[in-house]
C-alpha cells in the first residue's frame, strides 16, 4: 500500500495555488471597533471616527468577497522533501500475560450488584433494628440517627427525640439507605471478580471492617454529634451482614464475559459509517449477537 | 524503512538580507494585511510573548513590594493596578493569545488544510485582540482617575461588585477594563468560531475525527468551550457599563441588584476559562510527549473522551470560587462534588501521559523537559485543587496565598511550562532554525527552580494566613522570610524568561538549520518545509492513520494496521 502524506494521487493544482488575497479591511474594521469603544471613555469624536472606520471596513470587506472572493495566485515551486527517519528499528513492548492479570475477562452483570445491594440493604435492617430495640428500647433510634444525619446537624437533639417516630426522618433515612445500598451493591458487583480466591470473605467481612475503621477514624471530624451516638460494635455487625448477604447474592449470579477483547468503539456500541473503518485484512463484520 | 520523496514546493528564503527602506515598509505592510494563518499565528505568539514580559515585570514589581514587611517600593494605588493588570494581562493577553496563536499556526497544517476556514475573520480576530490589549494599557496614560500614577484598572482581574460601582471606582479605569476586554473578547470569539469550522470541515482526505491529532481535538473542544464562556463575561461587562453610566442596578445591592450576581457571571466565565487555557496546553503535551518517548500516545480515544468530559464538567463548577459567600448546604455540596468530578478525566490524562512515557525511549530535549515539569506540577495543582474543592477547607483558606499558589501551579506550572515546551518544539518549523539547546536547558532549570521556590513556598504563607491582594504586612506575622524567599524565586524565574527571550532572538539569526523534521515527528506539519510555504501543501495530503509520517517512515509496520 503506497502511503504518502501528500499523495501523488491527490488533487493536482498546476503551477499556482489560489489563496485568499491579503486585505487591510479586517484591521480597519478592528481598529474602528476599538476606537468606537475607546471613545466612550475619551471623546465622542473618537467614537464617531471609529464608527466611520467600521462602516468603511465593512464596505471594503464586503466588496472584496461579494460577489466573488478575491484571491491571489501563489506560484508553486516543486521541491523534493524527504520524509525519513534515523531510527530504523521498531521494537514492540512485550505484553506478557501478567499485564492483563487483573483485568477481568469474566464478570458479574450489573444487575447482580443491584440485587446484592437490595438484599444486603434489607438484611442489615434487622441487626440495626435489634440494636435500637435492645440498646435504646426503640426501633426508631437507628432510623432517626441516619435520617437526622441527612437533614442537618443533630447536636442539640436529645436521645428521647431520636427514639420517637418522625415522618420526615424516616423518609430521609429510607432514601439515604436505599441509594447507599444500591451504590455499594454496584461496587460489590464490580469489585468481587477482582478479589482473589475468597470474594465473599474479603468483600463480605474484610471490606466492611476496613470501611468501618475508616469511618471510625474520621466521623469525629465529619460529624462529631453523630460520632458520639454510634455504637461501633453494632455498626460492624450491620455492615458485615450487608457485606456477606450482598456478596453471596452477587456470587450466586452467573458470570458473563467482558468485552475487553473488542475495539473501544465496538464496546461503546458505535457503528456509524466513517467513524470506524474496517481493516483490509479484517474478517467479516461481527454483529452483536456473535460476540 | 524507506525514504519517501514528495513533490512539495520550496520554503521561504530566510537568509538575512540588507533591506532598503521601501522593502522594510513592504515587509511590514505584508504583515499588516496578511490573512495567512501562519503569519497570524506568529503575530499572536509574538504579541503574547511581549505581554508576557510586561506581565512578568508587573509580577516582579509586586514581589519586590512584598519581599519584606513595610516596603514602599510601590504606592498602594499602583500596587492595586499592578496585580490587576498582571492577572488581566496573563489571562487575556498572554495565555489566550499564545495558545490561540499555536492553534492558528498549527491546526490547518496538522489537518492538511491550506488555511483556516475564514481567513479574513482570522485577521479581524487577531487585530481585535491586539487592539483590546493596547486599549487596556492605554488606560495607564488615558484613564484619568484620582490617583497620581495614572489610572489603570485596579479592581482585580475578577472586578467584584460593588467595588466596580462608580462610587467606589471613580474615573475611567474600570471602564477601560470592561471595554478593552469586550473588544478582545469579540476577537476571541471569532478565532474560536474559525477553529471549530476549520477542524470540522477542512480536514484532508482520510483524516476522520478519530485520526485528528490530539492538539486539534483539544483546540476544537477549547473553542467550543470558549464560545460558551466568553459570552457571560461580555454580557456582565455590558451590564456593568449600564450600571455605571445608564443608571442600571444589576450589581447595585442598595438598589435591588446583587453583587453576588456579578460573581456568578464572572465565575461562569472564569472557571471554564482555566480549562480554555489549560486544554491547549494539554494538546501541546499530547504532541510532544509521544514524540520524545518514541511511542504512540497511550489511550487516544480515552484522551479525546477525557477532553470532552473536562469541558462538560468544567461548566458546572464555577461556584467553588464562592463557597464563602454563604450558599445553601445543597449548593455547597453540589459544587464540592462537581469540582471533584474534574479529577476523573484529568486523572485519566495524567495516567495516559505516564503510560505513554513508560517503556519509551525517552529523549530529554528541552521540549520534553518542560512537559515533564508540567506533568509533575499539574498533578500537584490538581491535588491542591481537590483540597480547595472541599468547602470547609476552602472556608479556611479562601482568599489566602494558598489559593494563589494553587492557581499559579495551574497557570504557570502547567500552562506556561507547556507554552515554553511548544515554542521549543515548533520554533524550528516556524523559523527554519533550531533554538539553542544549551540556553533552553538553562532556561528550563532556572525556571523550574524559581517556580518551585516561589510557588511551593506560597502554599506555606497561605497556611499561615497571609491574604491575597494585600499591599504590605506587619513584621510580626511570621511571613517575612517566606515572602523574601518567594520574591527571590520570582527573580530567578525572571532571569530564566530573559534567557528564553534572548534565545528566541539569537537563534533566529544564528540557530542551527532545522530541516523539515528535526524531531523525527509524526504529524503532517513536519512533512512541509521549514518554514512552510504560503499554501502549506502543494498537493492535498492523504492520511491513513493518526501518525501519517510514521506510516511513511515505517511502511513495513504502519499504524493503520493497528488502529480501530
Amino acid at each position: 500500500m503506497a502511503e504518502t502524506a501528500q499523495s501523488k494521487t491527490g488533487a493536482a493544482h498546476g503551477e499556482t495555488i489560489h489563496l485568499p488575497a491579503p486585505t487591510a479591511w479586517p484591521i480597519v474594521l478592528a481598529f474602528g471597533c476599538t476606537m468606537a469603544a475607546g471613545g466612550l471613555v475619551t471623546s465622542l469624536w473618537v467614537t464617531a471616527f471609529g464608527a466611520v472606520l467600521m462602516v468603511a471596513g465593512c464596505v471594503g470587506w464586503f466588496r472584496q468577497v461579494l460577489p466573488h472572493e478575491e484571491h491571489e495566485e501563489v506560484p508553486v515551486i516543486a521541491q523534493a522533501v524527504t520524509i525519513t527517519t534515523t531510527r530504523h528499528v521498531v521494537r514492540r513492548l512485550q505484553i506478557g500475560p501478567e499485564h492483563r492479570a487483573h483485568l477481568p475477562v469474566e464478570t458479574y452483570p450489573i444487575t447482580s450488584g443491584i440485587k446484592g445491594g437490595i438484599a444486603g440493604g434489607i438484611a442489615m435492617i434487622f441487626p440495626a433494628l435489634a440494636y435500637g430495640l435492645i440498646a435504646q428500647h426503640s426501633i426508631w433510634y437507628p432510623v432517626n440517627l441516619l435520617g437526622g444525619a441527612g437533614v442537618g446537624p443533630s447536636a442539640h437533639i436529645t436521645t428521647a427525640e431520636i427514639a420517637t417516630f418522625h415522618w420526615s426522618w424516616l423518609v430521609v433515612a429510607i432514601v439515604i439507605h436505599s441509594v447507599t445500598c444500591l451504590l455499594v451493591g454496584l461496587l460489590y458487583g464490580a469489585m468481587l471478580p477482582m478479589l482473589p480466591q475468597r470474594p465473599v470473605l474479603l468483600g463480605g467481612i474484610l471490606a466492611p471492617l476496613l470501611w468501618t475503621g475508616l469511618l471510625h477514624s474520621t466521623m469525629g471530624i465529619i460529624n462529631p454529634a453523630l460520632d458520639a451516638r454510634i455504637q461501633w460494635g453494632w455498626f460492624v455487625v450491620s455492615q458485615v451482614t450487608f457485606g456477606v448477604v450482598a456478596g453471596l447474592v452477587v456470587a450466586r449470579e452467573g458470570k458473563i464475559r467482558t468485552s475487553r477483547g473488542l475495539p473501544f468503539f465496538a464496546r461503546m456500541g458505535i457503528e456509524a459509517p466513517g467513524l470506524m473503518e474496517s481493516h483490509p485484512d479484517a474478517g467479516p463484520p461481527v454483529d452483536k449477537e456473535q460476540r | 524503512m524507506a525514504d519517501q520523496t514528495l513533490p512539495i514546493a520550496g520554503s521561504l528564503d530566510v537568509t538575512p538580507q540588507r533591506l532598503s527602506r521601501a522593502q522594510v515598509l513592504e515587509w511590514l505592510h505584508g504583515w499588516v494585511v496578511t490573512v495567512d494563518h501562519k503569519r497570524l499565528g506568529i503575530l499572536y505568539v509574538v504579541y503574547g510573548i511581549i505581554f508576557l514580559l510586561v506581565a512578568g515585570a508587573e509580577a516582579m514589581a509586586i514581589r519586590i513590594q512584598l519581599a519584606w514587611p513595610g516596603m514602599h517600593f510601590l504606592s498602594p494605588e499602583l500596587y492595586n493596578e499592578m496585580f490587576t493588570m498582571h492577572g488581566t494581562t496573563m489571562v487575556f493577553l498572554v495565555g489566550m493569545t499564545i495558545l490561540f496563536g499555536f492553534a492558528n499556526y498549527l491546526v490547518p497544517l496538522m489537518i492538511g488544510a491550506r488555511d483556516m476556514a475564514f481567513p479574513r475573520l482570522n485577521a479581524f480576530s487577531f487585530w481585535m485582540t491586539a487592539f483590546g490589549g493596547l486599549l487596556i494599557y492605554y488606560s495607564f496614560i488615558g484613564g484619568f482617575g484620582l490617583y497620581g500614577m495614572g489610572a489603570a484598572p485596579d479592581v482585580g482581574w475578577w472586578a467584584y461588585a460593588p467595588l466596580t460601582a462608580r462610587a467606589f471606582s471613580p474615573g475611567h479605569a474600570t471602564d477601560y477594563w470592561a471595554l478593552a476586554l469586550i473588544v478582545a473578547g469579540f476577537g476571541t470569539l471569532g478565532t474560536a468560531i474559525n477553529i471549530i469550522a476549520t477542524a470540522l470541515s477542512m480536514r484532508c482526505r482520510g483524516m476522520s475525527l478519530l485520526r485528528m491529532p490530539l492538539f486539534v481535538w483539544l483546540m476544537l473542544v477549547t473553542s467550543a468551550l470558549t464560545l460558551i464562556t466568553i459570552t457571560p463575561l461580555t454580557a456582565a461587562q455590558i451590564m456593568l457599563l449600564i450600571d455605571r453610566y445608564l443608571g442600571g442596578h444589576f450589581f447595585d445591592t442598595q438598589a435591588g441588584g446583587s453583587a453576588v450576581v456579578w460573581m456568578h457571571f464572572f465565575w461562569i466565565f472564569g472557571h471554564p476559562e482555566v480549562y480554555v487555557l489549560v486544554m491547549p496546553a494539554f494538546g501541546i503535551a499530547n504532541e510532544i510527549i509521544p514524540v520524545f518517548s518514541r511511542k504512540a500516545i497511550f489511550g487516544y480515544p480515552a484522551m479525546v473522551a477525557a477532553s470532552v468530559g473536562i469541558a462538560f464538567v468544567s461548566m458546572g463548577v464555577w461556584a467553588h470560587h464562592m463557597f464563602t459567600v454563604g450558599m445553601t448546604s445543597v449548593g455547597n455540596a453540589f459544587f464540592v462534588l462537581s469540582t471533584m468530578l474534574v479529577g476523573i478525566p484529568t486523572g485519566i490524562k495524567i495516567f495516559n501521559w505516564v503510560a505513554t512515557i513508560w517503556g519509551g525511549k525517552i529523549r530529554f530535549a528541552t521540549p520534553m523537559l518542560f512537559c515533564l515539569g508540567f506533568l509533575f506540577q499539574f498533578l500537584i495543582a490538581g491535588l491542591t485543587g481537590i483540597m480547595l474543592s472541599v468547602a470547609p477547607w476552602n472556608w479556611q483558606l479562601h482568599n489566602s496565598y494558598f489559593v494563589i499558589a494553587h492557581f499559579h501551579y495551574v497557570l504557570v506550572g502547567a500552562i506556561v511550562f507547556n507554552i515554553f515546551a511548544g515554542i521549543y518544539y515548533w520554533y524550528p518549523k516556524v523559523t527554519g532554525r533550531m533554538l539553542s539547546e544549551t540556553l533552553g536547558k538553562w532556561h528550563f532549570w532556572l525556571f523550574l527552580i524559581g517556580f518551585h521556590i516561589t510557588f511551593d513556598t506560597m502554599h506555606f504563607v497561605g497556611f499561615l494566613g497571609m491574604p491575597r491582594s494585600i499591599y504590605t504586612y506587619e513584621p510580626d506575622r511570621g511571613w517575612n522570610h517566606l515572602n523574601f524567599i518567594i520574591s527571590i524565586g520570582g527573580m530567578i524565574q525572571g532571569i530564566a524568561v530573559l534567557i528564553f527571550a534572548w534565545n528566541l532572538v539569537q537563534s533566529y539569526f544564528r540557530g542551527r538549520k532545522a530541516g523539515n523534521d528535526p524531531w523525527d515527528a509524526w504529524t503532517l506539519e513536519w512533512s512541509t518545509p521549514s518554514p512552510p510555504p504560503a499554501y502549506n501543501f502543494a498537493t492535498d495530503p492523504v492520511v491513513h492513520s493518526r501518525r501519517p509520517l510514521w506510516d511513511l517512515k515505517h511502511p513495513e509496520d504502519p499504524d493503520w494496521k493497528y488502529e480501530a
